[in-house]
């Protein structure tokens, strides 16, 4: 891989998406608003765990493909 | 005293022994795999060991404990960050530092900036590890208080050093596939708990209900954002700059399997903060969280309330083997720092492999009595404490470590004043108080990255050598 295409890397642009979505939950932090007793903002972190584990599978896949196609 | 939770936990200890003796001869066969098991563990025993190693007892208890004192949106904030723990470390770091061929984070902070760096990580290192063996050590008393109706101060003892001495014989060998046991009796003793609450409640809503009519606040944010803030960037960081969790990734066969193993601790890293939540709720829903000494506790009155005494005895085990699987891991970053990184590299270089493991038998031994000694009066929630050791390894560790992955010009002076300024602005930061608890990381890390780089750009950039060698972590794994 070369240098000026580090910003392509499956890694950093997963990063970015990764950054992206705690900032939508850190900024927005909606504690006034309730579902079932608990507040939004928590049901919001929650969420973010199958958001987690669907980057790493997209992560584990695009590397493998990209390996394929070195190949 | 317990009777059958304790002859269950009996047994438990003495296989995990026992496992640990059958892999000693294995284990000191040669250095390569005593530290990193060969470097030949497949992808589902690594997705346990992984997972066995993050999942400490304060991913049980702390995050259980704190969901109920704190309310259920703390216990979220802890999954927020320890879930994403490690796709970000796949993201930024693991094949990077896979391909540059070191086998602990000391090692790899000399090849890239040099000796000076390599001293002071391993400084680091050492601190935090032991440190760290605080809350494990504070968590392991409380339960076998409990289960063995004996002083608090006796279990730490005890319980210490029995966890030191199966980790001291076989190295990365026992420790990786006790694990495995380990890692199935935290997910199956999770799920269990899980399903007996919420059929003891009649579903998650009822349930969360009788949460509320017990814990009124249990729903809300009750801390300041900077407190929710400052847990989730500590946490998320934690597979980053955890020694203990990035030399896990060495164990496995190839890059593809490390990935792989990392994608499956990821999910059931998930699947436990997911029944975490059920079993926070059915804590809240006792109404006893006043009425306890340490609110740690509350776990253990969870399993006691819903659990028959053999189930409970298992789970039990299921706790100890968090706690056990997670020390275990920080024993042998810490005896890596020392005996391969200091002794070896500096002291005698001309040592053997055999002295080297042995020193690094007596360097377990010593830090796990450390630990011990100050977990015989803890300084904090366990919650609290794990937050620390995670918020002062990013300070410190973080910024030099990825910059220095992903960025070329950064040097080694750039570096040691990122390490340095940042640990030093997190012990300020914890002794001086001046903001929200855990949220130190969100000052002391930006000082730290903002330190390597302007450090780095005011002196000489690395030599084309090292520059070539950043350019080689990125390079495509057939390549090299």
């Amino acid at each position: 891989m070369k240098s000026n295409s580090r910003i392509k890397d499956p890694g950093i642009i997963l990063t970015i998406v990764l950054v992206f979505v705690s900032l939508f939950v850190l900024i927005w932090w909606p504690t006034d608003i309730y579902l079932m007793g608990i507040s939004l903002a928590g049901w919001l972190m929650f969420s973010t765990y199958i958001i987690w584990f669907l980057l790493a599978a997209i992560y584990v896949l695009w590397i493998e493909k990209k390996d394929e196609n070195n190949e | 005293m317990q009777v059958l939770e304790t002859v269950i936990l009996a047994i438990y200890l003495i296989g995990m022994t026992i496992i640990g003796i059958y892999f000693t001869k294995r284990a000191h066969s040669s250095e390569d795999h005593y530290w990193t098991a060969g470097r030949s563990i497949n992808s589902y025993v690594g997705a346990f060991a992984l997972f066995a190693a993050l999942a400490s007892s304060s991913s049980l208890m702390g995050a259980v404990g704190s969901g109920v004192a704190l309310g259920i949106p703390f216990l979220f904030a802890y999954g927020f960050g320890a879930v994403a723990i490690l796709p970000f470390t796949m993201f930024l770091v693991s094949g990077q530092i896979r391909r540059s061929g070191v086998a602990t984070l000391p090692e790899f902070f000399k090849q890239r900036f040099g000796n000076s760096v390599q001293v002071v990580s391993v400084f680091i290192v050492v601190v935090g590890m032991t440190f760290y063996m605080v809350p494990q050590m504070t968590a392991s008393g409380l339960i076998g208080s409990y289960v063995l109706g004996i002083e608090y101060k006796t279990a730490v003892i005890v319980l210490g050093l029995g966890c030191t001495l199966y980790a001291a014989l076989g190295g990365m060998w026992a420790i990786t596939y006790t694990d495995l046991i380990q890692g199935a009796l935290i997910l199956i003793g999770m799920f269990v708990l899980a399903a007996l609450v919420l059929f003891e409640h009649g579903g998650l809503s009822a349930l969360v209900q009788d949460a509320l009519a017990a814990a009124p606040h249990f729903g809300d944010v009750t801390q300041p954002w900077l407190s929710y803030f400052g847990l989730f960037l500590a946490f998320l960081w934690f597979g980053i700059v955890s020694p203990s969790a990035v030399m896990r990734n060495f164990a496995s066969r190839d890059a593809r399997t490390a990935r792989r193993s990392a994608m499956w601790a990821c999910l059931l890293y998930l699947l436990v903060f997911v029944f975490g939540f059920v079993v926070a709720a059915g804590g809240a829903s006792l109404g006893i969280l006043d009425t306890l000494e340490n609110r740690d506790m509350i776990f253990v009155s969870v399993i006691e309330h819903y659990m028959s005494p053999v189930l409970a005895g298992i789970m039990f085990a299921g706790l100890l083997a968090a706690i056990m699987s997670s020390a275990d891991a920080m024993l042998l970053a810490i005896s890596a720092g020392v005996a391969r990184d200091i002794y070896k590299e500096y002291i005698n270089k001309e040592a053997s492999e055999k002295t080297v493991t042995r020193i690094g038998f007596v360097v377990m031994i010593v830090a796990s009595i450390i630990g011990i000694l100050i977990a015989i009066n803890p300084p904090q929630l366990i919650a609290i404490m794990v937050g620390w050791v995670g918020g002062f390894l990013l300070s410190s560790f973080g910024f030099p470590l990825v910059l220095g992955i992903w960025w070329k010009r950064a040097n080694k002076q750039g570096a040691l004043a990122g390490m340095l300024g940042g640990a030093i602005m997190f012990l300020i930061l914890v002794i001086t108080e001046p903001f929200a608890l855990v949220s130190e990381p969100i000052i002391a890390a930006p000082v730290s990255l903002l330190l390597t780089i302007v450090v780095s750009l005011a002196t000489s950039p690395p030599s084309e050598e090292i520059q070539s060698r950043v350019e080689s972590y990125h390079r495509d794994q057939k390549a090299v």
